[in-house]
């Protein structure tokens, strides 16, 4: 996740990453991590306590004023099996919501021209 | 359905177009399936049910061998091109079984023996320590400047995203055929010019343990 500050709207956050902030805690498939205190007086989530808690790693370009966000770790490189909607497009720059596939079996394939 | 993982999607589309697929064609161009889905080369797959949960972790995938396992290896074809053919040939091809799988899958949905229990596809994936959580970080924020910036500004994390994770081939891959490939052209498969990164394909496939040490075989 590509960041310009260090606080995140949780909407967003969960979008990017698939941790929700929930009232048990940053919660992804079946497991909730408590993180009371990385959620900001005006309802934001501080990012450097979030990844404190999540194993996430943050990486800071300072010259272009960016932060990127890893994903979780600790564990295995899967923590739930509930595959999120990623955002995907089509060749033609449309979106396409994973989720629209329910109901159907899917053999995801990733490939490259390289 | 298919994802294509180049940073630049033109590379794709005479691909998509000249296979005329029925199913849905993606592009990821920042790897956001290495990081949800641990994907972590190409071609690689994972099996998805009716309800959008996983039922196989992120595998090789392939159905049919690959010509280049028949290919012979002659003296006079350049040094370099012998002993990629000669660790190409070292790829543990289960590509059978893995289409007998995918079919024994479809026949029979959750009673398949290749379907897995949400426990073991999680355990079956691969580790993460807070190093590949900074591969991550650090090859997305290579493709942020890459795309806002130029390649330039992007080497320098694409290198370090290397070294954090030495197993993620897609980011190697990506990174060193931009390298290698003239403008214009099609994406270089052999990528074997790599001045910013130091190394190649050929040259990390051998310090990393052979073909039969690259990708993840299917446990069927």
């Amino acid at each position: 996740m590509i960041l310009d500050s260090l606080t995140v709207d949780p909407v967003s956050f969960a979008s990017a990453t698939g941790w929700e902030s929930k009232p048990e805690g940053l919660c992804k498939g079946d497991q909730c991590v408590p993180a009371p205190e990385a959620i900001t007086a005006d309802g934001r989530l501080d990012v450097s306590v979030v990844a404190n808690k999540l194993g996430m790693a943050i990486v800071e370009d300072p010259d272009h004023g960016a932060f990127a966000l890893g994903p979780e770790s600790g564990g295995h490189a899967l923590t739930t099996t509930t595959v999120p909607d990623l955002p995907f497009t089509d060749a033609d720059g449309n979106p396409f919501s994973l989720n629209s596939l329910h109901g159907r079996k899917v053999l995801l394939v990733a490939w490259a021209s390289w | 359905m298919t994802v294509a993982l180049d940073l630049d999607p033109s590379k794709t589309t005479e691909w998509i177009a000249a296979a005329s697929p029925t199913h849905p064609s993606l592009l990821d161009p920042h790897h956001l399936v290495d990081q949800h889905l641990g994907i972590n080369n190409v071609p690689m797959a994972v099996w998805i049910d009716e309800t959008g949960t996983l039922v196989r972790p992120p595998e090789s995938a392939s159905i049919e061998p690959s010509p280049l396992r028949d290919m012979e290896v002659t003296d006079d074809l350049p040094e370099r091109m012998q002993l990629m053919l000669n660790e190409v040939k070292k790829l543990p091809d289960v590509a059978e079984d893995y289409r007998a799988a995918i079919v024994d899958w479809i026949e029979n949905g959750a009673d398949s023996r290749f379907a897995m229990a949400p426990h073991e596809v999680i355990a079956a994936s691969q580790p993460r320590p807070h190093d590949h959580s900074r591969a991550a970080a650090l090859f997305e924020m290579g493709c942020h400047l890459h795309d806002t910036v130029g390649k330039d500004a992007a080497v320098p994390f694409w290198k370090q995203a290397h070294a954090a994770h030495p197993e993620n081939w897609t980011y190697k891959r990506q990174a060193w055929t931009l390298e290698s490939t003239p403008a214009g052209e099609a994406s270089d498969m052999a990528q074997e010019v790599s001045d910013s990164y130091g190394t190649t394909w050929l040259d990390d496939v051998i310090a990393n343990g052979g073909g039969a040490a690259y990708g993840i075989t299917p446990a069927l």
